[in-house]
């Protein structure tokens, strides 16, 4: 299944940003995030389409999965 | 510490001694205690029995790292309620370091006349404004240094304060050339203009510091307090909060749906892209501007940056994510370029742009520009300067354009625009819109940052988050913090009483650092109450209730059966 990925901040330094993957079916966000050599332990927030989910969620097909590092709102 | 009294009608200016029901107040709660205590709440804001009050936080002029932020209060023209907003800079460190609590700001100048108040360690005096008034915060600053010497900190006012339009902000000057850190929100500048004060200049406190009761429990505590924000994820130098600014957020507002656009018809922006916090970094690097750089001494965050053209000229310091909101994507905007020029318009004439944002939005929804014009919304934004009618109108913010248009549909709460997260989608901060004293005011609880505990789509939870989010803001903001050094202070609020006992000797707990938070908004809260203000007031507008927002098609929900619960447990 396809899944549109988007890596925000410093996750898009010397990395491609935005990339379309082919992933199982019951593949989770973590997983992903692993195949991209992200640490889990590094990342503040993840969406699919555009609603803010846990790093165990398994990804459905056809989504847009956004990994962010940590940040704050002033 | 001494508090600074200036009476604008006798022209008099005399230091007294702080009374002992001010000795554990700062900042924010100086500012609050001081209303209650000394204004009539039912005073016009924008006439003599309104007192314009600027305090450093308690930290301020210790060295501790943001803590040199300054409040500046009254009742708000805007709201009709209690006010506080602050700001960067130099002023908080340096009135603090010459041992003032605060400055008192009373009574009003002969009609058209301005001054400038000239603090020095002598003393203080009122002198004419001269060529300073009539002029923008960056023209006023260049004339008054020339007057007063470079190294003086300046707050002043721009036309749109002269004007006393409810929109209007005070803007502050910090290390070098710095003249853009804005007390924005509420129309301060606007009660400042009322006052026939266009500047408050400050000489440097070279060679002067503040006491310390317990200096080894201080330097301890604020050491540790130094390493842990340099430690932070999100804060130390690879943190995003450094490397992109307060724009760092941009994209993720923008994936959760909450990004004003449009004046907040939609809640993602298409052009998104081009305001993120990435593409700021990248534009100003190639650019040859200035990215982490910070906005008060010994802040180890440093955040701010200065943006330039492709000439390498500046356009703005700093470009920050809630203009960006308001400015860029809330009118359609989508060009960093556009939104920095009109946040340099903004700074001059005095205003804050989260208000002017918001009021253009609304102007463009009654036809007078249309969403991305950029040449149509900069002439618009003109006028403000030029003090014609619809400029005035525009410097009065959203709710005045609304009434003048008949447009409902209106981002206000309390009469004060909203920032830059629409409430539909992230409902803890519609929450703290429709119960925070201050108004619509993400500085007064943002939840944003509590998204993974508090599903920001939800209901649930969101009034005891709001609450406690308010008290931690009323916090930081009297001990002049800066909203993102919290995380150390949360985790830890020994950490903060340390410092606290470690500069004045309190020898107080967590429990009494507690109780102090909670005491600044129940001041606040009967402030307004006193005032006049009533809970249908604090409603998020009515639209928001009905009309859902793009992409989650959410609607604001929480029930206002929770919203007035929300001080029950204060």
């Amino acid at each position: 299944m396809a899944v549109e990925v988007e890596l925000f901040g410093q996750f898009a330094v010397g990395r491609q940003a935005h990339l379309m993957l082919e992933a199982s079916p019951g593949m989770t966000a973590r997983e992903i995030a692993l195949d991209l050599g992200l640490s889990p332990e590094e990342i503040g927030l993840v969406s699919i389409d555009g609603v803010l989910c846990e790093l165990e969620e398994a990804v459905p097909g056809d989504c847009r999965l956004c990994f962010f590092p940590p940040m704050t709102g002033g | 510490m001494k508090l600074l009294r200036v009476d604008m009608r006798e022209r008099k200016v005399r230091s007294e001694p702080v009374p002992e029901t001010y000795q554990h107040q700062g900042g924010r709660g100086l500012t609050a205690a001081i209303l209650l205590g000394e204004t009539d709440p039912t005073a016009d804001a924008l006439g003599p029995r309104n007192k314009l009050i600027v305090a450093p936080g308690l930290l301020g002029g210790t060295g501790v790292s943001t803590a040199g932020r300054l409040s500046i209060g009254a009742k708000s023209p805007l709201t009709g309620g209690v006010k506080e907003a602050n700001a960067g800079g130099n002023a908080g460190d340096t009135l603090a370091r010459h041992d003032f609590k605060a400055i008192i700001v009373e009574d009003q100048a002969e009609p058209d006349g301005f001054y400038v108040l000239h603090v020095s360690r002598d003393g203080a005096e009122l002198v004419p404004a001269g060529a300073a008034q009539g002029r923008g915060t960056y023209a006023s600053a260049e004339w008054l240094w020339k007057e007063f010497g470079e190294g003086c900190t300046i707050l002043s006012i721009g036309q749109a304060g002269e004007f006393r339009l409810t929109g209007a902000a005070i803007a502050v000057t910090g290390e070098g050339e710095q003249r853009s850190n804005i007390a924005a929100r509420g129309g301060l500048g606007g009660v400042m203009g009322s006052k026939g004060l266009k500047a408050i200049v400050i000489d440097k406190a070279q060679g002067q510091s503040v006491p310390l009761a317990e200096p080894n429990l201080f330097r301890a505590a604020m050491k540790r307090f130094a390493l842990e924000l340099t430690n932070d994820p999100k804060l130390g130098p690879k943190g995003g909060t450094h490397m992109y600014g307060t724009a760092a957020i941009t994209a993720a507002v923008n994936e959760m749906g909450s990004l004003p656009t449009r004046s907040f018809s939609d809640g993602s922006f298409e052009q998104a892209g081009g305001l993120r916090g990435e593409h700021l970094r990248e534009t100003v690097l190639k650019r040859q501007g200035r990215i982490g750089t910070r906005c008060m001494p010994g802040c180890v965050i440093a955040c701010r940056n200065v943006y330039v053209d492709d000439a390498g000229q500046p356009l703005v310091g700093t470009l920050q994510y809630e203009t960006i909101a308001l400015v860029g994507s809330n009118l359609g905007l989508g060009d960093l370029d556009d939104v920095a020029r009109l946040n340099y318009m903004c700074n001059d004439f005095g205003l804050d742009t989260i208000e002017t944002g918001a009021a253009l939005g609304v102007l463009i929804e009654a036809g007078l520009a249309a969403f991305g014009d950029f040449e149509g919304i900069t002439a618009l934004l003109l006028q403000v300067g030029q003090g014609t009618p619809l400029g005035r109108l525009i410097g009065s913010g959203a709710a005045a354009c609304g009434r003048a248009y008949g447009i409902r549909r209106v981002p206000v709460v309390m009469g004060q625009a909203m920032p830059g997260y629409d409430p539909r989608s992230l409902k803890g901060n519609g929450v703290t819109y429709a119960t925070s004293p201050q108004g619509a005011d993400h500085t007064a609880g943002n939840a944003f940052g509590a998204r993974n505990q508090v599903n920001p789509l939800g209901i649930e939870g969101q009034r005891q988050l709001s609450l406690k989010l308010q008290i931690i803001s009323a916090m930081l903001d009297s001990t002049g913090l800066c909203l993102f050094a919290r995380p150390p202070v949360i985790a830890d609020p020994q950490l903060m009483v340390d410092m606290l006992n470690g500069r004045f000797g309190w020898g107080w707990s967590t429990a009494d650092l507690d109780a102090a938070n909670r005491a600044i908004l129940r001041t606040e809260l009967e402030f307004n109450r006193r005032a006049g203000i009533t809970p249908a007031q604090h409603r998020i507008p009515e639209y928001m209730r009905r009309e859902p927002l793009a992409p989650h098609n959410v609607v604001f929900d929480v029930p206002d059966s929770e919203l007035d619960a929300v001080f029950d447990e204060l």
